[in-house]
């Protein structure tokens, strides 16, 4: 019994200090800091400083000014960007939610609006407002 | 309102306000005597309460709030109060050992070290996760904000990444707590899963003291648990893993005990299926598995065995076939049964299980060292085979999937093993800590046998 407790105790430290390792201070104390120093910032520019919008923070910064200028009862949002990626996927979906809304999409359906990031007007389409980043436009009739 | 502590104090009220709800409620699920065990089944009631109001206020045409929230709660109490107590013979005193009392502090310590690490991890930032954005927390926003699901969520092709095919527990949880606290704060929310964490140590060593462990050993185990950094960390926060740990818990502690024939074993371990199956896909697997273990389980009455099958395995398809109905028929996304039948299968088992071992089980060598001496230090015990019987199907499910998965069984195992092999976490420690109980002597009786499941 006393070699079984001594194996049991070998292997409890041994975990213990693999689950220690995964502990790191300077890790801990960028969230403590991030933590306080966003604590008292709205929502969105706490989910701008955060990992989520970390890929292209000015995206992020796009998404939301985008976000705000829509006009309620929008049907969809399709948002043209360069080079997306699956964060630009997840991250414009996400934001516009409970919206639908696509990233490139193939086609575009009737009563969406389009936002693109950077410059550039597609044919068809006029602005409706220069948001940060980029813009809004409306299907032109 | 602006600031995160505003709303963290109110998502904190309303966890508190359902988990006391479920507190009452579980009466109908736990024999008296046992606080700590109703308290975590409790706060698995609040939980349901809190996903389960939103359908049903919303099927009524009505406002999912604190009004259809307050119905819902005097429904579940009725019902609770109407269900037959859960009694039987009192069980034998088993006089729980407190174990050297500056060794139990050092661990409670250790399990509030672990909690509180979770915390900062969890509540750094609003949830970011791949899969809170794209699967889970989408879902809730897109309940919370169109009062539902709209067809248009699982019909858009260029939306299959989204997983229409996953069941809504998770998000309709999340969009519940949403209604209640009167926006979508993904921040705030965020401590639903501490919250969950903390439900999950509760319900492990409780249960373990109940069991006849000692207290130092069940902290000990708790402790590993609460600093198990692959399931408690930021990744993880808002996605289905964390939650799906308490449940594969709650169905492996309750399957021992029903097995044994502890009153109303069978009503938690129903609860806790039905809640696996209406999170995540594999909860309907764990179930089957769950029955499986239950009618292998050697030395008990058949009746009783099979009457613990029927618990997992029936609300589970319940579930299942509701998800079913909402949806009609969805294909797994990420699979292609087919592959089993193409020359090239047996290369991408291979190519699987290769990317398993050295991208997973090597880099974690100490910790796979260190189980395999707690396992080896320990004894065998028929609660303890039947937990690891249970554990090791959903393991061994998840080491073969990635032969399936259409976008390559090396990019699954990357993606996702160890996130949900980490699920399985809760039930390894309770296993670990039974066989490791004989070692350091038992604090009382205990209440298993030498029997025990076959497999």
């Amino acid at each position: 019994m006393r070699s079984r407790r001594l194996v049991a105790l070998a292997g409890y430290l041994l975990l213990l200090f693999s689950l220690a390792a995964a502990i790191r201070p300077s890790e801990l104390a960028r969230r403590a800091r991030l933590a306080i120093r966003d604590s008292g910032k709205d929502l969105a520019r706490r989910r701008l400083d955060g990992s989520s919008a970390a890929f292209d923070r000015r995206y992020f910064f796009f998404l939301e000014s985008v976000r705000r200028r829509l006009p309620p009862g929008t049907a969809g949002v399709a948002v043209l960007a360069p080079s997306p990626t699956v964060a630009h996927h997840n991250l414009t979906l996400y934001a516009f939610a409970p919206r639908p809304a696509l990233v490139a999409p193939s086609r575009i359906p009737e009563g969406w609006f389009l936002a693109v990031y950077g410059a550039g007007a597609p044919d068809g389409w006029r602005p409706v407002a220069s948001v940060a980043g980029g813009a809004v436009f409306e299907r032109a009739r | 309102m602006t600031g995160l502590f505003p709303s963290l104090a109110a998502v904190a009220g309303i966890l508190l306000a359902a988990g006391a709800l479920g507190f009452f409620a579980a009466g109908a699920l736990v024999p008296a005597g046992r606080p700590g065990e109703r308290v975590a089944w409790g706060f698995l009631l609040g939980l349901y309460l809190l996903a389960g109001f939103v359908p049903v206020a919303l099927a009524a045409g009505g406002r999912p709030g604190w009004l259809a929230f307050a119905a819902a709660a005097i429904l579940v109490l009725a019902a609770s109060r109407a269900a037959r107590r859960p009694a039987g013979p009192e069980a034998p005193p088993r006089g729980v050992e407190r174990g050297r009392a500056g060794v139990v502090l050092v661990f409670r310590a250790a399990v509030a070290g672990g909690v509180l690490l979770y915390l900062l991890r969890a509540l750094t930032e609003p949830m970011w996760a791949v899969d809170f954005l794209a699967i889970w927390g989408w879902k809730g926003k897109v309940i919370f904000g169109a009062r539902g699901l709209p067809p248009w969520t699982w019909t858009t092709p260029e939306l299959a990444f989204t997983h229409p095919e996953y069941p809504v527990g998770l998000p309709l949880l999340d969009a519940g707590i949403a209604f209640l606290l009167g926006r979508w704060d993904d921040h705030a929310l965020a401590l639903l899963y501490p919250a969950i964490q903390v439900a999950t140590l509760l319900l492990l060593v409780c249960w373990l003291e109940r069991r006849g462990v000692r207290r130092s050993v069940a902290l000990a185990s708790a402790a590993a648990l609460a600093l198990f950094e692959p399931l408690y960390r930021a990744f993880t926060t808002g996605m289905a893993e964390v939650p799906l740990a308490l449940l594969l818990l709650a169905i492996g502690v309750s399957l021992v005990d029903a097995v044994e024939g502890d009153p109303g074993a069978n009503r938690r371990l129903a609860l806790a299926a039905l809640g696996a199956a209406a999170l995540k896909n594999e909860g309907l697997f764990v179930a089957g598995a769950a029955a499986l273990v239950a009618l292998l389980w050697r030395g008990r009455p058949l009746r009783r065995r099979a009457g613990a099958a029927l618990a997992a395995i029936l609300p589970a398809l319940a579930a299942a076939a509701t998800q079913r109905l909402r949806t009609g028929p969805l294909p797994l996304r990420d699979f292609r049964a087919g592959f089993l039948l193409e020359p090239g299968f047996g290369g991408r088992m291979a190519l699987g299980l290769r990317t398993i071992a050295t991208e997973v089980l090597l880099p974690a060598w100490p910790l796979l060292a260190a189980l395999v001496l707690l396992a080896a230090a320990g004894r065998r015990t028929a609660d303890a085979r039947g937990l690891l019987a249970l554990a090791a199907l959903p393991l061994f499910a998840y080491a073969m999937l990635p032969a399936f998965c259409v976008w390559g069984p090396d990019w699954l195992v990357r993606t996702a093993f160890a996130r949900t092999s980490a699920a399985l976490a809760p039930l390894l420690a309770a296993a670990l800590a039974l066989r490791l109980s004989p070692v350091f002597g038992r604090s009382g009786e205990s209440t298993g046998s030498a029997a025990g499941p076959a497999a």
